[in-house]
């Protein structure tokens, strides 16, 4: 008897669960199609990227990197390397290994006038190894080409709305075949 | 050729394949089998790419029918040299090693590390410092307890399980991503504080995440707890009583499901975990039943931390004002430094010479204690059982392998 009605009640249990599993298999969707659609701006906005120099306070244009290798010494991984210029103690190389790289922060933390920063990058693609060998006075100067002066008073921040806008584009723009193979969909 | 080879382990397998040709097949590991033909037993090589051995673990079990008669986990698939790496890098480069030694429960580790060098350092930890930490260390603690949840009811076929656990899990990696800025291998603590002050978003997740996963803990107990067959693969299972807990140094959750109140926040207090009210669930029974109940028992008591503390926000800053810098000296010394992760006790000991490196960084991983109850409890049980056994000690390989 006490068998049977064990039985019954473990009946019960399955299509309590299978009750659970009906009601979830019509609830909406929770996950992001990614080519179609991406994530909000706002959750990505403390996300560490790969790095990217930050725009100097007086000039905009150039990087207030001061060469002092302090960011190469810290970095745990090795894999930062900057060139002194000629000119003045701006970098002339400033190339960085993200495949090396492991988002620690030291580098950012350490260095003095703040010329680093992390990116939001979040869908960064690469094909092979060569294409993480990052050229962040090229990246630097690919920014400082699409908008000249600063937006707002950090670089961080007004990096994190302009993509913004421009994800509200992609967003429109749904399903268009327009973005090339290993680019994020943010650039304008 | 029945010689028994129990004890001793050839590193030159090879030679005994031509001491009995045709009859002996294997490795390093199958030596410590007897070799020849068997009546009815099988060797069995589980792993190291079976997807029930979470990662690459191998275990060799030899079977009669389906009755496993011996068992034996075989390590180092996963070796990293992350006790070698700590000496040859600064300790603060080491760090974010840490979050990598075991990737679902970072924190834990990332706090074990920076403990003990501050207590080599003599650094003071600022109050808000300790706030965060012991908020990102529960809400760690949740997410490694929900991705356990999914992938050992995986393991005993119910597949969409952990589809379920991996939206609490996303809640909070959007949470801990606020303030670690990463969402799988934290790099969160510094020596004397944290990375990164919360915001007020940060505390208004939690706030939202608390009430929406006791919800969701209710919809657990129904889908899966309750359910007759999933009962029915772990009552009784695998008992582990205190005893074997004691002689293997098991710790965690299995300890406490054995009824030993064994926390490391309660043993040796840490952080300002004195200041919450929770207890320490011990399980009613020591079998995979027990272990699974407590484990969802301690979410429970973690969430209950999580509502005290958003509600009592400290001021102040998050981090000491002369932290050290990448190319800090720990100073001549030793210390030992033990928190609770999420699968047991993580314990980090530094010995210093003064010298730029530490002289020798050990870490002392739970898994490896957990695992090597394996061999003794799954001894007689069903293969399926043993998959049951070796999901319900909550594996993470990197972790034990180190």
């Amino acid at each position: 008897m006490r068998a049977i009605w064990d039985n019954i009640k473990g009946l019960y249990s399955l299509l309590v669960g299978m009750k659970i599993t009906i009601v979830f298999l019509f609830s909406p969707r929770k996950t992001v199609h990614y080519p179609r659609k991406v994530v909000e701006r706002e959750n990505v906005e403390n996300y560490r990227g790969p790095l990217e120099l930050t725009r100097g306070k007086k000039d905009p244009a150039k990087t207030p990197c001061i060469s002092c290798q302090l960011c190469v010494k810290a970095c745990p991984g090795n894999c930062i390397t900057v060139v002194k210029g000629k000119e003045g103690k701006a970098p002339s190389l400033w190339t960085y290994d993200f495949s090396y790289c492991c988002l620690c922060g030291a580098c950012v933390e350490t260095c003095p006038t703040g010329a680093l920063a992390f990116s939001h990058r979040v869908y960064m693609v690469a094909k092979s190894r060569e294409e993480l060998l990052l050229d962040l006075l090229a990246d630097l100067d690919d920014r400082v080409k699409k908008s000249p002066q600063l937006e707002a008073k950090t670089d961080a921040k007004s990096d994190a709305k302009s993509e913004a806008k421009t994800d509200s584009k992609a967003d429109a723009k749904a399903g268009a075949p327009a973005k090339k193979d290993g680019e994020e969909p943010s650039p304008a | 050729m029945a010689s028994s080879n129990f004890n001793f382990i050839n590193p030159f397998t090879f030679l005994n394949v031509q001491d009995s040709p045709g009859t002996y097949v294997g490795d390093f590991y199958t030596d410590n089998f007897e070799k020849g033909a068997r009546a009815g037993n099988v060797i069995l090589n589980l792993g190291p790419q079976h997807p029930s051995t979470h990662g690459v673990l191998r275990v060799l079990v030899e079977l009669f029918g389906e009755y496993v008669l011996r068992s034996e986990p075989v390590l180092g698939y996963l070796h990293r040299m992350q006790e070698k790496m700590g000496e040859v890098k600064t300790p603060y480069q080491y760090l974010p090693n840490m979050g990598r030694v075991d990737y679902l429960n970072p924190i834990a580790w990332n706090w074990a590390f920076a403990g003990a060098v501050e207590r080599l350092a003599g650094l003071e930890v600022p109050e808000k410092a300790e706030w965060l930490r012991v908020v990102s260390a529960e809400l760690n603690r949740i997410s490694s307890h929900l991705l356990w949840w999914g992938a050992f009811v995986m393991d005993l076929g119910g597949v969409t399980p952990i589809l379920y656990a991996f939206e609490e899990r996303e809640k909070i990696n959007d949470i801990l991503q606020i303030v670690t800025g990463s969402r799988l291998t934290y790099n969160y603590f510094r020596f004397g504080g944290v990375g990164q002050d919360a915001d007020g978003r940060f505390v208004d997740l939690i706030k939202d995440f608390v009430p929406y996963m006791r919800e969701r803990l209710k919809m657990y107990k129904a889908l899966v707890t309750e359910n007759i067959i999933f009962r029915r693969r772990l009552e009784g299972i695998g008992p582990m009583g205190e005893d074997i807990c004691r002689r293997y140094g098991a710790t965690g959750p299995i300890m406490r499901a054995a009824g030993v109140m064994c926390d490391t926040r309660r043993l040796y207090p840490y952080g300002i975990y004195d200041r919450f009210d929770y207890d320490i669930p011990t399980g009613p029974t020591d079998d995979c039943m027990g272990r699974y109940l407590v484990r969802l028992e301690e979410i429970k008591e973690s969430l209950r931390i999580l509502e005290q503390a958003v509600r009592d926000i400290p001021g102040g800053p998050h981090i000491v004002a002369k932290a050290p810098k990448p190319a800090y000296k720990l100073p001549a010394g030793e210390s030992y430094f033990t928190v609770e992760g999420a699968r047991g006790q993580v314990a980090c000991h530094i010995i210093s010479d003064g010298g730029k490196t530490p002289y020798r960084i050990k870490l002392r991983a739970p898994g490896f204690s957990n695992l090597s109850l394996f061999a003794e409890a799954a001894k007689g049980t069903l293969l399926a059982d043993a998959i049951a056994i070796l999901g319900s000690l909550d594996l993470v390989i990197p972790e034990v392998d180190r």
